[in-house]
């Protein structure tokens, strides 16, 4: 603003038209890949689609009567409500626990910091992959490490049956995505000023007390962004649950995510997918608002 | 004031903690290097009798790894470019000049920042049928380009915003064009926004996976993400060393940051919306 203040307005509108021819490129690609196929998404979801053959026609309303009356909608948002509500929760009280313990002055702490960052940026490819040799039945290192501590009798059946399937899923992805909330936490830490835990200790608050007289007022803010961020990247959640356990056993675990991938490329019904792909856009923009709402205040 | 005692059950608690949470990624190095006949074990051995490499070897010389491999490289060098381009431009002009629509225009930004995947498959496969580049890696590149280039345009307009304004300013009084105070003063400043931002885009295109799956369907062009996840498949006998191996080898480009350039990954989350 302030590089622009002396202008005249023959310069200003030369600057005006500069930064829109800037910003031009990017405008095009958003509309090509993102405006474009959202709403054609829209559009398509009021037609019936063969897959394989692309052909289709107009159903109206249909899909959405479908999606309202039928069960397959609603079992995938409790599932998905579920697998989020459960995986945030532990990556919240993870990522705290962690971040404060790391706070503190332990040997080799940036070896620590790595190791625990490490599984964010894993691609979930590997992370499945090793999990799912973990979780193996007859030879994995889950069974028999827990049966060495006594804690198991019998060999568990981990990503076969449930409840076992919906746990691990919500444990993998606790370990995938702890760090996001350990890293943005730990930064959180560093910036409260010293002086509040000394006077809390002057008045003889425990380290119980100064945790949540102190430290909890000052991360509030950050925990409700990291919350909402985290809520928002967990429910859109493809990836890990496909891989783990393809949305079984039959649909237990199938989140809308893989509700509408499995309706569109395996049922091969891309007009009632396209609906499903709506309407879970729709549950989102809640919490999309909340945030963005939420940022757009500080910036 | 720590007594030792403190500060050892501290250590003690938190080392426990720290490599209970590495243990898969320990494991994962170990079972790659385990002979085929000690993997099935009951119960496993937790430190190998034995140290093999044959499943790497195997791995670059019996399997389309490499390929793979190169086809990641490429996809996800191509992306980062493509998108630092776009988004350095557009984040200079979002954060430093005035025209209408801006405000909308970043807002719209985040919002697709959020947006998830499986909405814009099902239009982008569409696409890519019609317009004749599906199973390219050119339709792989357009289709990373939909997440990375709001994540990029979002972190380098945080970056931006923490450069001063003054010297661009001065510069300006002095004579200079608004492109070349861009390229003299704002580009130096912000190369480590840069090259964190790129690093990021670099690792969301490298680990992607939904779109690989639906856009591309053979060996010649599918990235690493669904080819070492169709050895999987393709196995009646699935071998776990084997795809340890893979495992360990698909996470070298992220050893080799995390060895060398980890400061520019932490100094992207701050930037990355969640300065609370």
């Amino acid at each position: 603003m302030s590089a622009t203040a002396t202008n005249t307005p023959r310069l200003e509108r030369a600057y005006a038209r500069l930064g829109v021819l800037l910003i031009a490129p990017t405008i095009l690609v958003f509309s090509l890949v993102i405006v474009y196929p959202l709403l054609a998404a829209i559009y398509l979801s009021v037609f019936s689609i063969y897959t394989p053959t692309l052909q289709g026609n107009f159903v109206g309303a249909d899909n959405y009567v479908k999606l309202l009356t039928g069960h397959e909608f609603w079992n995938s948002l409790g599932v998905t409500l579920v697998w989020t509500f459960g995986t945030l929760t532990l990556q919240i009280v993870f990522g705290v626990g962690m971040a404060l313990l790391l706070h503190q002055n332990i040997w080799f702490r940036s070896l620590a910091r790595s190791l625990v960052l490490f599984p964010y940026f894993l691609s979930t490819v590997v992370a499945v992959l090793v999990w799912r040799w973990l979780f193996n039945d007859l030879y994995g290192a889950m069974n028999h490490g827990l049966m060495q501590l006594g804690i198991l009798d019998m060999p568990l059946d981990w990503l076969g049956s449930m409840p076992n399937a919906m746990i691990g899923v919500i444990l993998v992805g606790a370990w995938k995505y702890f760090p996001f909330v350990v890293i943005a936490v730990l930064a959180r830490l560093q910036t409260i000023p010293e002086h509040l835990y000394e006077a809390a200790r002057i008045d003889g608050a425990g380290p119980v007390a100064r945790f949540w007289d102190v430290t909890m007022p000052q991360l509030r803010n950050v925990l409700t962004v990291i919350i909402l961020l985290r809520a928002i990247w967990d429910f859109k959640e493809f990836d890990l649950i496909y891989l783990l356990t393809g949305g079984g056993p039959v649909t237990s675990t199938q989140t809308l995510s893989l509700l509408v991938y499995q309706e569109a490329f395996g049922l091969n019904r891309m007009g009632q997918a396209a609906a499903y792909s709506v309407g879970m856009m729709l549950v989102m923009l809640v919490f999309m608002v909340l945030y963005i709402r939420r940022t757009g205040k500080e910036s | 004031m720590q007594s030792p005692l403190r500060t050892l059950i501290l250590n003690l608690v938190t080392w426990t903690l720290v490599l209970l949470i590495a243990f898969p990624l320990l494991w994962m190095i170990i079972t790659s290097v385990k002979p085929q006949t000690e993997l099935f074990r009951i119960p496993p051995t937790w430190f190998p009798e034995t140290i093999t490499f044959e499943h790497y070897w195997r791995l670059l010389s019996e399997t389309p790894f490499l390929t793979y491999f190169r086809n990641s490289v490429v996809l996800a060098s191509t992306t980062t470019l493509f998108v630092v381009c776009l988004g350095t431009l557009g984040a200079y002009s979002l954060v430093r000049f005035r025209y209408r629509g801006r405000e909308t225009l970043a807002m719209l930004v985040l919002f697709t920042y959020l947006l998830p995947s499986v909405v814009l498959i099902i239009p982008l496969y569409l696409m890519m049928v019609a317009i004749g580049l599906s199973n390219t890696l050119v339709s792989l590149i357009l289709a990373h380009t939909t997440f990375a280039l709001p994540y990029a345009l979002w972190l380098l307009r945080s970056f931006m915003e923490g450069i001063p304004e003054d010297l661009e300013s001065a510069a300006l009084v002095d004579g200079a064009s608004r492109m070349g105070a861009f390229r003299d003063i704002i580009l130096p400043q912000l190369l480590p926004g840069i090259i964190s931002t790129a690093l990021f885009t670099f690792i969301l295109s490298w680990n992607e996976y939904l779109y690989a799956l639906v856009l591309v369907n053979s060996d010649s062009v599918a990235p690493l993400t669904t080819g070492v996840m169709s050895m999987l498949i393709s196995t009646f006998n699935i071998e776990w060393s084997l795809l340890m191996a893979a495992s360990v080898m698909m996470s070298l480009p992220l050893i080799i940051v995390f060895a060398f350039l980890q400061s520019y990954l932490t100094s992207g989350f701050g930037a990355g919306g969640v300065k609370g």
